[in-house]
């Protein structure tokens, strides 16, 4: 998936599991950008009892790099608390919830923003509130973090909005009734001008996980596979099934170094590198004493994401755990995985004859490169760029002067349409054709136009169209989640 | 590539695999009580390195002020230093439990003991400051 359990250990901790980062100019409010950021992969709609929540005890983070050095200058950090009104019955509600104050509805979360702007210096990593302080300078050139594990740094965090409700989870038309206009209700106006929703949504990442883990089977060559199967159309996965999203939409001017609107395509101020992050507190100690469990020490990254498919495919079983726990800046020691990535040579491998050329192609991939972890320079594509220098970082880079599409292609850049992926991700983009087209050879000839991609390169497809339900117009632009009584239905 | 067989092309490509390393789960941790803090440590298997973890109620800052006021100049003062590497497998952890109480708790592979300790305590208030 995307970045669904990509991970040996968060796979095991979905609440902090990261599954997807989507950064876009809002096509409804082009002065603005929306960052949503996916986690809980896989939620079953009838999830009851205890119906899905974020994790009290989670960090999460939205980074901005605004000058290119893989570091973040701003960050937006959301916390949540779980209220129970009643804990003297099982009921997640003991009858129909209306509206977000509604006396029956008996577990729900409120949360948290803040804001954290650092300029490029060391990291001071004062965590003063939890008994420890110190000050931990990495000055050693890239090294050096800012302020990477966000929350408890302190000074410079200033509080946006608290006691934000989230909506309660899609159960069912005796419980949530009216369930559009409820969630609806929990989108919230910050007096700094952000927009913020956090709350279930129907995962709009669509793929056919059971087809690509078996092997790379891939549409339409299933039966010119090492093990071939008769075609077959493709299956959505991920089709009934919910996570809750972090959304807030920014207005571009709080996002850029310098406070402007760039309309300069070509200009380096117009270029933001975006990923997401979750943190845990270093030590977790679980005690019957107390009812509970307790907290210390520093937050540590467990989580993060920026391109889609870069820790899933890119980065192999023994390094995905690191890699998570580490910022963008440091993703030269994948350089290698990016420039000769395991798919390509399993391709051939798999698709016998069907990738010639890509089994021929030994020189490093830096068309992968530049997508990935540099961006595309002004000249590559006509009237795009979106690189942010010579950093190597995964980060989604998306050039704010490039307006909305009208017509959008959800193939993004690829397909022509210069406002979808890889510059920046919307919601409804095809990642995974693309990416699976990027590694297969299409996007080579950028940068050796003497490289002709196999014809099977721009044909692969997932074979999957998603349903209109999938997102909306309007933030948070992900959709209504599955209801637990209608999801999955009878007949599917 | 053509060649390969479909059982044989992961091997082609990646050759071996690398041996997997063990890894323990954790077991269930009795109380024990009425025995040192030397003896519990010293009935540890195997060499491992100490950590000490502070967790404390919102008291805690100014307790530490009132410790580090008191601190006895003889004993020698632990230095702020960069780890020298990762944590242990299985750290010896400590922290302190109740303030007020002198009470820190130890843990040591699956075994926990929670001792009245003010020196001890008072050391890791003093580190915590």
């Amino acid at each position: 998936m995307s970045s669904h359990r990509e991970a040996p250990e968060i796979s095991k901790d979905p609440v902090a599991d990261n599954t997807d980062v989507y950064a876009f100019v809002s096509p409804d409010k082009p002065d603005t950008v929306t960052i949503i950021t996916n986690y809980l992969p896989a939620e079953g709609p009838a999830g009851g009892p205890n119906f899905y929540e974020f994790g009290n005890d989670v960090l999460y983070s939205i980074y901005i790099d605004n000058d290119g050095d893989g570091l973040p200058e701003i960050t937006y950090e959301f916390r949540f608390e779980t209220k129970i009104a009643n804990p003297n019955t099982f009921l997640y509600n003991t009858g129909p919830i209306t509206g977000l104050g509604d006396p029956h509805w008996n577990k729900r979360q409120v949360f948290s923003v803040s804001r954290v702007d650092g300029g490029d210096g060391v990291e001071a990593q004062t965590s003063a509130r939890h008994g420890h302080k110190r000050d931990h300078k990495q000055g050693r050139g890239r090294d050096k973090h800012k302020h990477g594990h966000g929350h408890g740094h302190g000074k410079k965090a200033k509080l946006l909005g608290s006691g934000l409700a989230c909506p309660p989870c899609n159960i069912g038309p005796r419980s949530t009734p009216n369930y559009s206009t409820l969630a609806g209700a929990a989108v919230h106006s910050l007096p700094t001008g952000e927009t913020v929703f956090a709350g279930q949504r129907n995962d709009p990442f669509f793929v056919d996980l059971g087809s690509i883990f078996d092997l790379a089977d891939l549409r339409p060559f299933q039966n010119l596979h090492l093990i071939p199967t008769a075609a077959a159309p493709g299956v959505d996965t991920l089709e009934t099934l919910n996570v809750h999203a972090i959304a807030i939409q920014i207005p571009i001017s709080r996002l850029t170094a310098d406070g402007s609107v760039p309309k300069n395509v070509t200009s380096a101020k117009a270029v933001l590198g975006i990923w997401g992050a979750a943190s845990r507190r270093k030590v977790r100690i679980t005690d019957a004493a107390n009812d509970g469990h307790s907290e210390a020490g520093p937050w540590v990254q467990v989580s993060r994401l920026g391109n889609p498919l870069f820790n899933e495919v890119i980065v192999p079983l023994g390094l995905k755990d690191k890699w998570n726990a580490r910022q963008p800046v440091h993703d030269k020691d994948f350089l290698a995985n990016v420039q000769h990535p395991e798919l390509a040579k399993l391709l051939p491998a798999l698709y016998p004859k069907v990738f010639p050329n890509l089994e021929a192609l030994k020189a490093p991939r830096e068309d992968l490169v530049a997508i990935f972890l540099t961006g595309l320079p002004t000249g590559v594509v006509p009237g795009f760029q979106n690189n942010t220098g010579k950093v190597l970082a995964d980060m989604l880079r998306l050039n704010v002067a490039i307006p909305p599409a009208s017509s959008p292609n959800v193939l993004g850049v690829v397909g022509g349409d210069l406002a979808g992926y890889p510059n920046g991700r919307r919601v409804a983009d095809d990642v995974t054709t693309i990416a699976i087209r990027a590694v297969a050879g299409i996007t080579y000839p950028l940068v050796n136009k003497g490289f002709k991609p196999d014809a099977a390169a721009s044909a692969v497809t997932q074979g999957i169209t998603p349903g209109a339900n999938r997102t909306q117009a309007t933030f948070p632009y992900v959709a209504t989640p599955h209801g637990g009584f209608d999801a999955p239905s009878a007949t599917m | 590539m053509g060649k390969l067989s479909p059982r044989s092309f992961l091997k082609t490509l990646f050759g071996a695999p690398n041996a997997i390393a063990a890894v323990s789960g954790p077991a269930e941790a009795p109380a024990i009580e009425g025995s040192s803090r030397r003896m519990f440590l010293e009935g540890t298997a195997g060499a491992v390195t100490g950590a000490a973890v502070i967790l404390a109620t919102p008291k805690v800052a100014s307790m530490l002020d009132a410790a580090s006021q008191g601190s006895p100049s003889s004993e020698p003062k632990g230095v702020v230093t960069q780890p020298s590497g990762p944590a242990a497998r299985e750290p010896v952890t400590a922290y302190v439990r109740n303030v007020e109480r002198n009470e820190v708790t130890v843990m040591s592979g699956t075994r926990e003991v929670t001792y009245r300790d003010p020196v001890l305590v008072k050391r890791l208030l003093d580190a915590a400051h």
